[in-house]
């Protein structure tokens, strides 16, 4: 059996969770953050 | 002070309490939990023939044998002085070898073979570049 | 616990997040591409279980942070509860999301590094299905923590469950040592490592790599509840 196919599962499954956590958590934050400052003024 | 010492104590003898609870009932569990039989565990309680279980060892060293059809494989699984020669149709996981370790699901016939309707490859926990093995590699039980 | 109550502070602990976020996040990727480059094609595949064995680049990383966010969760339940550090419901919150991911991603890629290699996606033995508990631990104390704080608690109630919780931490890791499994026992104790280093090395990288990022994630969303709490109490301010 080839086991290529399923390290590259493995890994994209992984990488895209990954680009998904923080992106989410990066606007989020961003945008929480930017509306208090937006208050501030 | 005096509260927040009392909630620390507290704190810590619920979490103490906790897992040691947990750790009871997982003992308490025991055997019940493990995954598959190993042969000295058969030698040892027996297995009503027919009873589907899963049976876990060492495929030994140089028992594997095709027989005269072709698709049947015959092969002994040991555990220790124990062994229980295993009967299997089908395609063998890629890591099915001897000398490494070996789950087999089915259920024993009248004359003691195990006749296995699956294999899975058990891996132990040691990982090495192939050039390093042989000498190192001398695992005889699956035992934890 | 001096540096923890010097954090209480909501303004001295942003001071000190903000800009460690980037440094983590940064670090943290560099790490993993260095790793994963590594893993991916500079090691030896093992001698039985051939190239899959550079699932465990990923997949060692995640059990670990996997079982490390609900460490995170019981010590923020703990301070919580005994010292009411201001900021632990909320590390707490900030901490399961990211455990739960990667408890799940554990779940993903022992699956699929299971099908070339055991010969089957899954099997319920000791490990697998403790690490599926977790895994639904998380999704349980995610949905109550939430409850929680939508009706104003405290969040003392969700603290107790963390903290129960942790009983099924020495469970998962002893699993594979209390019962037969089809899972491997323990390769890294504090003896030693039974991986051979030239397999091993990479696997520094990649747990160091994740580590950081889950920090950088934590922090994140730390600040962005923080951000959010103090919008309400502005915006409560104003309509009062």
């Amino acid at each position: 059996m080839n086991h290529w196919p399923f390290i590259l599962a493995a890994y994209g499954v992984v990488a895209a969770a990954m680009a998904l956590l923080i992106g989410a958590s990066w606007r989020a934050m961003r945008r929480a953050e930017r509306a208090v400052e937006d208050l501030r003024r | 002070m005096k509260a927040k010492h009392q909630r620390l104590t507290l704190a810590l003898a619920a979490l103490a309490a906790i897992v040691g609870a947990g750790v009871l009932a997982v003992s308490a569990l025991g055997e019940q939990a493990a995954y598959f039989y190993s042969p000295a565990d058969v030698a040892r309680e027996g297995v009503p023939v027919g009873r589907a279980i899963r049976l876990g060892g060492m495929v030994e060293k140089g028992s594997i044998r095709r027989s005269d059809d072709g698709v049947t494989i015959l092969f002994t699984v040991e555990d220790g002085p124990a062994r229980t020669p295993v009967e299997f149709r089908g395609v063998t996981p890629d890591l099915f070898k001897e000398a490494s370790g070996v789950v087999a699901e089915g259920r024993f016939r009248a004359d003691g073979t195990f006749i296995a309707d699956n294999l899975l490859a058990k891996h132990d926990e040691r990982y090495m570049p192939p050039q390093l093995e042989g000498g190192k590699h001398k695992t005889e039980t699956l035992e934890p | 616990m001096p540096a923890l109550h010097a954090l209480a502070n909501p303004t001295r602990f942003l001071s000190i997040a903000r800009p460690l976020t980037p440094v983590l996040l940064w670090a943290g990727l560099l790490l993993l591409a260095v790793g994963a480059w590594a893993g991916l094609t500079l090691t030896p595949p093992d001698y039985l279980q051939g190239e899959s064995v550079r699932i465990l680049y990923v997949h060692v990383p995640s059990a670990w942070l996997g079982m490390g966010g609900w460490t995170g969760i019981a010590l923020a339940s703990f301070s919580l509860l005994v010292w009411r550090h201001p900021l632990a419901a909320i590390a707490a919150r900030a901490v399961a999301l990211p455990g739960a991911v990667f408890a799940a991603l554990c779940l993903i890629t022992g699956s699929i590094w299971g099908r070339p290699t055991w010969g089957t996606w899954w099997e319920w033995d000791g490990r697998l299905t403790s690490m599926l508990l977790l895994f639904f631990l998380y999704l349980a104390w995610i949905g109550l923590a939430r409850a929680d704080a939508e009706r104003g608690g405290d969040g003392r109630i969700p603290a107790i469950f963390g903290l129960a919780g942790t009983a099924l931490l020495p469970v998962i890791r002893y699993s594979v040592v209390w019962w037969r499994t089809l899972h491997q026992g323990p390769s890294i104790t504090v003896s030693g490592s039974s991986i051979d280093g030239s397999i091993l090395w990479p696997l520094w990288l990649t747990l160091t790599g994740f580590s950081l990022v889950f920090g950088a994630i934590v922090l994140m969303r730390m600040r962005a509840m923080l951000a959010q709490q103090r919008l309400e109490a502005r915006m409560r301010r104003m309509a009062a």
